[in-house]
C-alpha cells in the first residue's frame, strides 16, 4: 500500500517556488500537448509555432504587448483591491464603461489636438471605470452587499449598455453596429512597432505608480493593514470604509483605463465584444502574482503570450482558438496546484500488505 | 488487564532548532483526570498536537490502549479515540449547537433525519448530564456553552481520551466550576481526561495526577493529594519572588474621561445607563462575567460601536461624537484583548504593526509618503529595544511572535503614543507569568506617571491587585461601583451575578 504524507516545510526557498511554478507550467503544457494531440496536430509542432510565432516574430511579439496592456490595467485593477481583500471581478464591466466614456468624449465634443483630446479621452476613461466600481462600493460600504456578487453582474449591465449604444444613437452611418473611426487626433500614437502603441508606456507608468503607492505611501501603509485585519486598522484610527471606497475607485480607474487603450489604441473605434475578457484573465493574472504590480507586468506577458499564440495556431495549424482559453484555465488550475509543494514536502510511504 | 490509557515515551519535538519537547515520558490511565500543568510555551499543547497527529514527534513512540499508536493524518486520532478540544474553538458559527455537534459524525446517513439525530445525542448528553440549547446558533450563546458543545462533540465520537487546552481561560468561576464537575463525570465512566492549564486551585480541585512541564522539559509526574501547592508552583515557574505591586498615593480630583448615562445597543441594550469617571492616575478595574457588556462598552467608549444614548466627555472636552481618529489622536489607547486579529494584523510585518500610532506624524512623512527607514528605525529602538521583545527580525509577520511578545509590542506601541486614557480588555490572558509580570507593572507605572487605565478583567488577582476603584458589570449594567477593598470577593461574585450593592447593603445593616 502506498500513502502520500504532506510535511510542512521548515522555511519557504523564494527560489524553490520560481522552479516549481516553471514545473507547473510545464505541466499545465503537457496537458494542453495532450488536447491539441486529440484534435489531430502534433503537439510538438504546435509548440515549436507557438514559440515561433510569439517569441522570434516581430509580429507575434507586437501582438503579445499589445495584448498585455489592457491585461496589466484590469491585473492592477484586481490586484490592488485584492490587497485590501476587496475581490473586483467587474474589471472587465469597467473596461467597457471606459472605453465607453472615452468614445462619448470622442462621439459629442469637438474634436480637439491631440495632447488634449487624448488626456480628456483618458480622464473620461477613468471616470468611466471608477463610475462603474463606485456602485458596488456603495452598495458594499453603505448596504454590506458582498461586491462579488454586484461587481460581476454589473459586468454584464455594461456590456449591454455599450451594445445599446452601438446599436443605436452610436451606430455607423452604414448601419454596422460600431461607431465611426476614431479621428486621427483621437488615436493613442503607434510606437513604430506594429501595432504596438502608446497604452503600453502608460500601462509601466500605473504599474510604477500603484507600487511605489502601496510599498511607500501612507494610503497604501493603511490599504496593507485593512487588508490584513479590517478590526486591527479600525482600533488603530483608520477609517476602513473610507479606504474600502478609494480602493474600489483606483481599482475602478485603473480598469477603465484598459478600456481607453483598447479603443483609443487598438481598434479605433466601440465596437461589440471590445475586450477579449481582459477584465477575467485580469483576476487569473492579479492571483497568479499574488496582486503584486511587478508580478502581474511579468504574468499579462505570459497570459498574452498563451492568448497570441493560440490565434497564431488557429491561423496557421487549424485549431480551435478557444485552446487559448483552455490553455489559460490549466495553467490556473497547475499553478494553484502547485502552491502546495511550497509549503509541503511529499512523503511517499510505502507499506507492506499484511 | 492494564489501566493505562496512553503511554508516551521519550518524545522530542523541536521547531526550527528549540526544543519544544524534550524526552518527554507521560502516563495516562483509565478513569483518571491527568493536569499538565505549566506556564505559556512550557511544551504542553505541543505533547498533545504529537498526541493528536496534529504534529510528528522527531523522536519517541506513543503506545495506545497497549498498541502502538502511529497517526498519518490529523483526523485519524480522533477516529481511533482521541479527541482535542483546542483553546480555539472549531465550532461553526452559523450552525446551531446540535448540528455542530453532529457535523461529520461517521453515523450520519446521506439523508439526515434529525429527529432521530437528537434523540442519538440526547442520550450521551443524558449521560454526561449536558444540557444545552440545542437549536441556537452558536454564534449567540456564550463561549462557556460553546465550550460545552466542543466536549460533547468528543464524546459523542466515543473518544476514549478526552484532550482539553486551557479550557477556563475565558469562563467565568461559575461555568469553569461547572466544567470542572463535567470533567469527574466524564473520568468516572472510565475515559482519561488530560486537561492543560496553568491554574493551580483548578488542578487541586479535579486532578488526581499532575504533569508539570518548563521550557519543554518535564519536571515530574505527581498524585495531586501529595502534593502541596506551594511545591507546585515552584516546580512550575521555578524559584521566583512574589510580585509586590507599590503604589503612589494620587490625589488628583481631575477626571480624565467622565462617562454619564451611556447606552448601547438598540432592540437590546448590551450596556444599560453605565455612568462612572476615572481620575488622572488611578486605575479603574471592571469585573463581571465574560459577555456582560464589557466589549461594547469598551468600543462605545473608543467610537466603534455606535451609542443610544448618553455622553462621554475626555479630558475636559466632549468627545460622545468623535470619531475613532479623533479619539486615538485625543489620548484614548485601546489593549485590546484579541492580539492577533485586533491588537495587530498578524499577516503583516513587525515594523508595520508597530508604527501604526506613529505613522500619520508628520516627522514620519514627506508628502504623504512614508519615511520607511525611520519608522523601521522608531520599531528598533523605541518599541523592540525599550519593551525587550524577543523577535526574529523587524520584517517578520507579527503573528510569530509568542503571546507576550506580541502584547510587549502593543503595550509598548501605545505607551510611546503619549495617551492619557488607556483601555486594556483582559491584557494578561493566555500570557505566563513573566509577561503577565511585565504587563501588571507597565499598567501600575502608567498609573503612578498620572494616567489613567479602565481595565476590564475576569483575573481578580489583577483587578485587587492594580484597580483603584471597582465597578461590578452584570448585564449591561452596573451592579456595583466601589473603592478596592471595600468588599470582599464573596460580595463581589454577588453583584457579579446580578445583586445590587445597595441590596447587599441593606442585608449587612440587618444582621
Amino acid at each position: 500500500m502506498i500513502k502520500l504524507k504532506l510535511i510542512q516545510k521548515e522555511r519557504v526557498n523564494t527560489q524553490m517556488d520560481v522552479g516549481i511554478s516553471i514545473i507547473a507550467i510545464c505541466i499545465a503544457f503537457i496537458i494542453c500537448g495532450i488536447i491539441v494531440a486529440i484534435q489531430g496536430v502534433n503537439p510538438l509542432d504546435a509548440l515549436w509555432v507557438s514559440v515561433d510565432t510569439t517569441l522570434f516574430n516581430a509580429y507575434g511579439l507586437s501582438e503579445v504587448l499589445v495584448k498585455a496592456t489592457p491585461l496589466i490595467f484590469c491585473g492592477l485593477a484586481v490586484g490592488i483591491a485584492l490587497t485590501s481583500k476587496v475581490w473586483n471581478i467587474g474589471a472587465e464591466g469597467q473596461l467597457y464603461m471606459g472605453a465607453m466614456f472615452a468614445t462619448a468624449v470622442v462621439m459629442h465634443l469637438p474634436t480637439m489636438p491631440t495632447f488634449i483630446q487624448l488626456t480628456v479621452m483618458i480622464i473620461a476613461g477613468g471616470i468611466g471605470g471608477a463610475f462603474w466600481a463606485l456602485i458596488p462600493a456603495v452598495l458594499k460600504i453603505r448596504f454590506k452587499v458582498d461586491e462579488i456578487i454586484t461587481t460581476l453582474l454589473l459586468n454584464y449591465v455594461a456590456i449591454y449598455l455599450v451594445d445599446h449604444l452601438i446599436f443605436g444613437i452610436w451606430k455607423n452611418e452604414d448601419n454596422y453596429p460600431f461607431t465611426p473611426e476614431f479621428p486621427v487626433q483621437a488615436r493613442l500614437p503607434l510606437l513604430g512597432f506594429e501595432r504596438v502603441h502608446f497604452g503600453i508606456i502608460l500601462a509601466v507608468i500605473a504599474t510604477i505608480v500603484i507600487f511605489l503607492l502601496i510599498k511607500y505611501s501612507s494610503w497604501g501603509y493603511k490599504v496593507r493593514l485593512t487588508g490584513a485585519s479590517t478590526q486591527s486598522a479600525k482600533y488603530s484610527g483608520i477609517n476602513v470604509k473610507k479606504i474600502m471606497f478609494s480602493i474600489f475607485i483606483v481599482s475602478g480607474i485603473l480598469a477603465g483605463l484598459a478600456g481607453v487603450s483598447e479603443v483609443a489604441g487598438v481598434q479605433y473605434k466601440l465596437q461589440h465584444q471590445l475586450s477579449m475578457g481582459f477584465g477575467f484573465t485580469g483576476i487569473i493574472v492579479a492571483w497568479l502574482a499574488r496582486a503584486n504590480p511587478i508580478g502581474i507586468v511579468i504574468y499579462s506577458l505570459f497570459m498574452s503570450a498563451v492568448i497570441t499564440s493560440s490565434e497564431m495556431l488557429e491561423m496557421l495549424m487549424g485549431l480551435p482558438a478557444s485552446m487559448g482559453t483552455i490553455a489559460q484555465g490549466i495553467i490556473l488550475f497547475a499553478i494553484l496546484g502547485s502552491e502546495i509543494f511550497k509549503s509541503y514536502n511529499i512523503k511517499v510511504i510505502i507499506k507492506e500488505k499484511k | 488487564m492494564s489501566d493505562i490509557l496512553v503511554k508516551m515515551n521519550k518524545i522530542n519535538k523541536s521547531f526550527f532548532g528549540v526544543k519544544a519537547n524534550n524526552n518527554i515520558d507521560f502516563v495516562l490511565k483509565k478513569g483518571e483526570i491527568h493536569a499538565l500543568l505549566g506556564e505559556n510555551g512550557a511544551g504542553k499543547t505541543t505533547l498533545m498536537n504529537i498526541l493528536t497527529g496534529v504534529y510528528q514527534q522527531d523522536s519517541g513512540n506513543i503506545e495506545f490502549d497497549g498498541k502502538p499508536l502511529e497517526l498519518n493524518f490529523p483526523g485519524e486520532a480522533l477516529q481511533k479515540g482521541i479527541g482535542m478540544v483546542h483553546q480555539r474553538l472549531s465550532l461553526v458559527g452559523n450552525l446551531t449547537i446540535l448540528e455542530n455537534i453532529i457535523l461529520g459524525l461517521p453515523s450520519n446517513k446521506i439523508w439526515l433525519n434529525m429527529k432521530e439525530r437528537k434523540e442519538f445525542i440526547m442520550k450521551y448528553a443524558k449521560k454526561f448530564d449536558f444540557n444545552l440549547d440545542w437549536d441556537t446558533r452558536c454564534d449567540q450563546v456564550p463561549i462557556g456553552v460553546r465550550q460545552k458543545a466542543e466536549i460533547l462533540k468528543m464524546l459523542v465520537r466515543d473518544v476514549e481520551v478526552l484532550i482539553v487546552d486551557e479550557p477556563t481561560t475565558v469562563l467565568t468561576k461559575q461555568e469553569a466550576d461547572n466544567l470542572l464537575d463535567t470533567f469527574k463525570k466524564i473520568a468516572a465512566t472510565g475515559k482519561g481526561v488530560i486537561f492543560i492549564t496553568h491554574k493551580m486551585p483548578e488542578v487541586f480541585k479535579v486532578a488526581d495526577t499532575i504533569t508539570v512541564m518548563r521550557k519543554g522539559e518535564k519536571i515530574g509526574t505527581i498524585a495531586t493529594d501529595k502534593v502541596e501547592p506551594m511545591k507546585l508552583s515552584v516546580m512550575m515557574v521555578g524559584e521566583k519572588e512574589a510580585i509586590i505591586f507599590d503604589r503612589k498615593k494620587t490625589n488628583s480630583s481631575q477626571n480624565t474621561i467622565l462617562v454619564e448615562n451611556l447606552t448601547v445597543g438598540n432592540v437590546v441594550p448590551t450596556v444599560n445607563n453605565v455612568s462612572f469617571s476615572i481620575k488622572k492616575g488611578e486605575i479603574l478595574g471592571i469585573a463581571g462575567v465574560t459577555g456582560n457588556g464589557q466589549h461594547d462598552l469598551m468600543e462605545s467608549i473608543m467610537g466603534i460601536k455606535p451609542y443610544k444614548s448618553g455622553k462621554i466627555t475626555f479630558n475636559e472636552k466632549d468627545i460622545t461624537d468623535c470619531s475613532v481618529k479623533e479619539r486615538i489622536d485625543a489620548g484614548i489607547s485601546y489593549i485590546p484583548s484579541d492580539r492577533v486579529n485586533v491588537g495587530v494584523a498578524g499577516n503583516r510585518p513587525i515594523w508595520e504593526n508597530s508604527v501604526s500610532k506613529v505613522y500619520r506624524k508628520n516627522a514620519y512623512q514627506k508628502r504623504r509618503f512614508l519615511k520607511i527607514g525611520k519608522l523601521k528605525n522608531y520599531t528598533d529602538v523605541n518599541i523592540l529595544e525599550k519593551y525587550d521583545v524577543l523577535h526574529p527580525g523587524l520584517n517578520f509577520p507579527a503573528i510569530l511572535l509568542s503571546g507576550g511578545n506580541l502584547q510587549k509590542i502593543i503595550i509598548g506601541r501605545e505607551i510611546e503614543a503619549g495617551s492619557d486614557l488607556f483601555i486594556c480588555s483582559y491584557p494578561t490572558r493566555g500570557l505566563d507569568v513573566g509577561a503577565t509580570d511585565f504587563v501588571r507593572k507597565a499598567l501600575l507605572e502608567l498609573r503612578n506617571k498620572g494616567k489613567s487605565v479602565l481595565l476590564i478583567s475576569s483575573d481578580f488577582d489583577e483587578l485587587f491587585g492594580l484597580a483603584d476603584n471597582l465597578a461590578v458589570m452584570y448585564e449591561g449594567k452596573f451592579t456595583g461601583q466601589f473603592k478596592n477593598g471595600d468588599y470582599d470577593i464573596s460580595e463581589i461574585g454577588l453583584m457579579m451575578s446580578g445583586t445590587y450593592q445597595k441590596d447587599l447593603d441593606k442585608e449587612k445593616e440587618s444582621c
